[in-house]
């Protein structure tokens, strides 16, 4: 085997303090064949220096005695795949960083880099030929979830040609927001905000691009990254989308009442019905549990008498199963608001006049229960109104953490409340306040203006009881007042299809019940899964802008990932099973947090899937039975290195 | 003149690349003086290190070994750096039952930016190593 050992001067920062002629000698005695100086190793004339010099000499394993491989170990293995060799048989051994600028006296110095160079010696004759497998992918992308961040992602992807599957719950698009009349900070209108994205996602240039499926969710996914299999059922809404006019004929016959969801149960929406009247796609359906058909056996079918257009009203719709096959999935499934009722010192569902965050909102909404006004359960505008902030947030009892955007809704609150009510008095209960951003502290600065603020420390401190007159009585160790209404600012909590989601595609959610992102910091959008991404409230706590944000950062992610024309190619270094050695005790599967290792009953042994495997060893040290192999970083690899550096 | 000739030993220190490498790379860059006895093997998380490397260094002449990962909680590749430290608890009973010093295998982390924390980790290990002498004392060959 004939190892050619290249040095470089490093533009002779490195000759000056290491003894070239003797790391010649040292190399040469260690089994190198030659022993090779370059200048400057890295720059364009080293590098083809060393190309050339590497076709004419043919080594059979290749030392490049440099710098780190941090920085340019790919610069070398382009160097050899330049010269017709494969990348994986050079060894850049790190004399710089690791030797000549960190040791005392040349001596001592050039005794540390031989000992680094005949490690690498010793590891490269180890190293053997690895191809970069290559395979054929998807670019076709499933967003999971309709709101702002599902939307945003599936224009995104849409407007660069990709093809998307949209598929949402509900049974029309747009998510939390529809139900916000006024956004924070700047009182803009929720679904007027979300209208060109759903109305872009149905009709607009780019809607060819995406499919959408309404009342619809994943059920299963198979394959791994650039080939996911998703099963979807896609349940039924009793209304053909394709025929339906939206003219509401069916809605006015409908004999059949229920709480209207969309109002957190407050007033009452008919069994077929819209979600609400501008909702789209502009098409009721019917709620299986509200219809007297359905629910009571009672034979109605006033709604499909009732419509002018045959096949539009469709009573024996079943649930459908569809399967779609993609490249990458977009998860944005969203969140919900903190269960007021689990917030039992605050009288939420026991005291008349307390309300949550949510329910004032839709109050506030012109199409909501109470067309705008807020009413008191006897029918009276609230002159006096508590806003509890923090309530369930920040508290180890009920959610740790600060949701962020409910100081801001508050606010917000509180100043519709002080335009729409006259002479209406607020306080604001607090423990911290919350209004990062440009432009946020400007809706604050005016609520003070005409709010009182009372500080409390901590949860369990302040507490919510009935007064002698009925009302909601705010208590605090200082003193007690009593309010019309008080409203509980609640936090964003995962929604339940984060936990379902997090089962069906096996990508992790964290101990808060949100998905888990790859890195909080540096990419809050990308998961453990390679080819599953996560954007909105599913990730964590958010404002809409931010939710916004996500979506096109995930639409990124998945654009850069799979390009049309380019096929995917994984990296050389991933673990591999020898099935013979494999005893099946799974050890390696329970270490791997990629989902990388499975167990094949078949073969009764393990396999790692190398295109989810992310080559970090520790299934191959974690396996008693050495029956896996680490790629580049080998048992026999590593042995040689350990007895090359210390020889 | 000169004094007593002082024992010199040889420690080999298994870096990951993420956190521990780039670190000792921060030390190169700001030209900080390592001790001239430590030779280190990149591995691409500590995850990979398997306690038969350990074994295998002892048995090669090493008197101690370094076995550095990024912090707990930073691990690039999520939590792998807690299968390691797992493992090196398991190692040092192990040791133990040899008659091994614990010190010989030690097990820190150094942060990508920590160039004075490898330092100080390095210089320290092979100070305690320099005073319990050569691993193998009486001289013969191992393994």
């Amino acid at each position: 085997m004939r190892t050619g050992v290249y040095f470089c001067h490093c533009g002779g920062i490195i000759t000056e303090l290491l003894d070239s002629g003797a790391l010649g000698r040292g190399a040469i005695t260690a089994g190198a064949a030659y022993f090779k100086e370059v200048e400057l190793a890295c720059s364009e004339e080293g590098r083809g220096w060393i190309a050339a010099d590497l076709r004419l000499e043919l080594p059979d394993r290749v030392v490049i005695a440099a710098c780190s491989p941090r920085e340019h170990e790919e610069t070398f293995r382009k160097v050899m795949a330049e010269a017709g060799l494969n990348p994986f048989l050079a060894q850049l051994v790190n004399i710089r960083e690791h030797a000549a600028w960190v040791t005392e006296g040349a001596g001592a110095a050039t005794e540390k880099a031989l000992h680094q160079i005949k490690g690498a010696i010793a590891r490269v004759a180890e190293q053997e030929p690895l191809e970069r497998q290559v395979i054929e992918v998807s670019t076709d992308t499933l967003v999971v979830g309709g709101g702002p961040a599902g939307l945003k992602a599936a224009l995104t992807l849409a407007e660069a040609g990709r093809k998307v599957v949209l598929i949402e719950k509900a049974p029309i698009l747009g998510g939390m927001p529809l139900r916000y009349e006024e956004v924070f900070p700047s009182m803009e209108c929720g679904p007027c905000l979300l209208e060109p994205f759903i109305a872009g996602a149905l009709h607009g240039p780019f809607s060819e691009n995406i499919e959408v499926m309404l009342t619809s969710e994943v059920v299963g996914v198979k394959g791994s990254f650039g080939n996911f299999e998703v099963k979807i059922r896609k349940n039924p809404r009793f209304v053909d989308l394709s025929l339906c006019v939206g003219c509401a004929a069916c809605i006015e016959a409908c004999p059949a009442r229920a709480p209207n969801p969309l109002n957190n149960g407050m007033g009452e929406r008919r069994a077929m019905d819209f979600v609400f009247f501008g909702g789209l796609p502009n098409a009721p359906y019917l709620d299986q549990v509200a219809c007297t058909r359905f629910a009571g056996g009672d034979g109605c079918r006033a709604c499909l008498d009732a419509c002018p257009v045959e096949g539009a009203v469709v009573l024996e719709d079943q649930p459908k199963a569809l399967e779609v096959a993609v490249g990458a999935i977009i998860l944005a499934v969203g969140a919900e608001t903190y269960d007021a009722s689990l917030l039992h010192a605050l009288g939420y569902g026991t005291i008349p006049g307390v309300v949550t965050a949510l329910e004032m909102e839709r109050m506030f909404a012109s199409n909501g229960p109470t067309q705008g006004m807020p009413e008191l359960p006897d029918g009276s505008t609230p002159g006096r109104i508590a806003f509890i902030h923090c309530a369930g947030s920040l508290d180890e009892a009920h959610k740790p953490y600060c949701s962020g955007i409910c100081c801001m809704d508050a606010f917000k609150l509180s100043h519709l409340a002080s335009h729409k009510i006259e002479n209406v008095q607020s306080a604001h209960y607090h423990r911290t306040l919350v209004m990062p951003g440009k432009t946020e502290a400007a809706l604050y600065r005016k609520v003070a203006e005409r709010a009182r603020f009372i500080h409390f420390d901590g949860p369990g401190v302040l507490s919510v009881s009935k007064s002698p007159a009925g009302k909601p009585h705010v208590v605090l160790p200082g003193g007690a007042a009593e309010y019309d209404m008080v409203v509980l600012m609640t936090p964003l909590t995962p929604s339940p299809s984060v936990a379902e989601l997090a089962a069906i595609a096996d990508v992790p959610a964290d101990q808060l019940g949100f998905f888990e992102e790859l890195h909080g910091r540096v990419d809050a959008t990308s998961t453990r899964k390679r080819g599953i991404f996560i954007a909105g409230t599913c990730q964590g706590p958010m404002d809409l802008a931010q939710a916004m944000n996500q979506g096109l950062a995930a639409a990124g992610s998945a654009l850069a990932s799979l390009v049309p024309g380019r096929k995917v190619e994984l990296p050389a270094e991933y673990a591999v099973v020898d099935a013979q050695r494999c005893s099946g005790c799974r050890a390696c599967v329970g270490v791997c947090p990629y989902g990388a290792v499975s167990f094949d009953a078949s073969s009764d042994a393990a396999v790692v899937n190398p295109a989810l495997c992310v080559a970090c060893g520790t299934c191959v040290a974690a396996c008693p039975a050495s029956a896996i192999r680490g790629r580049n970083f080998t048992d026999e690899q590593l042995f040689a290195e350990i007895r090359g550096v210390l020889s | 003149m000169s004094g007593p000739q002082l024992f010199e030993p040889k420690v080999v220190g298994f870096l990951c690349n993420w956190c521990a490498y780039a670190g000792a790379d921060k030390a190169g860059a700001s030209q900080l003086p390592v001790p001239h006895n430590l030779v280190t093997v990149r591995l691409m998380c500590t995850g990979r290190m398997d306690p038969q490397f350990v074994v295998k260094a002892f048995a090669e002449g090493a008197d101690g070994v370094l076995i550095l990962g990024c912090h707990p909680g930073d691990c690039h590749y999520k939590e792998q750096n807690y299968r390691a430290i797992q493992r090196h608890r398991l190692f040092l009973r192990m040791l133990d039952q040899l008659g091994i010093e614990r010190e010989r295998c030690r097990m820190d982390f150094v942060g990508a930016a920590e160039g004075e924390k490898f330092v100080r980790v390095a210089t320290e290990t092979v100070d305690i190593i320099r005073r319990l002498g050569p691993l193998n004392k009486l001289g013969g060959p191992i393994g």
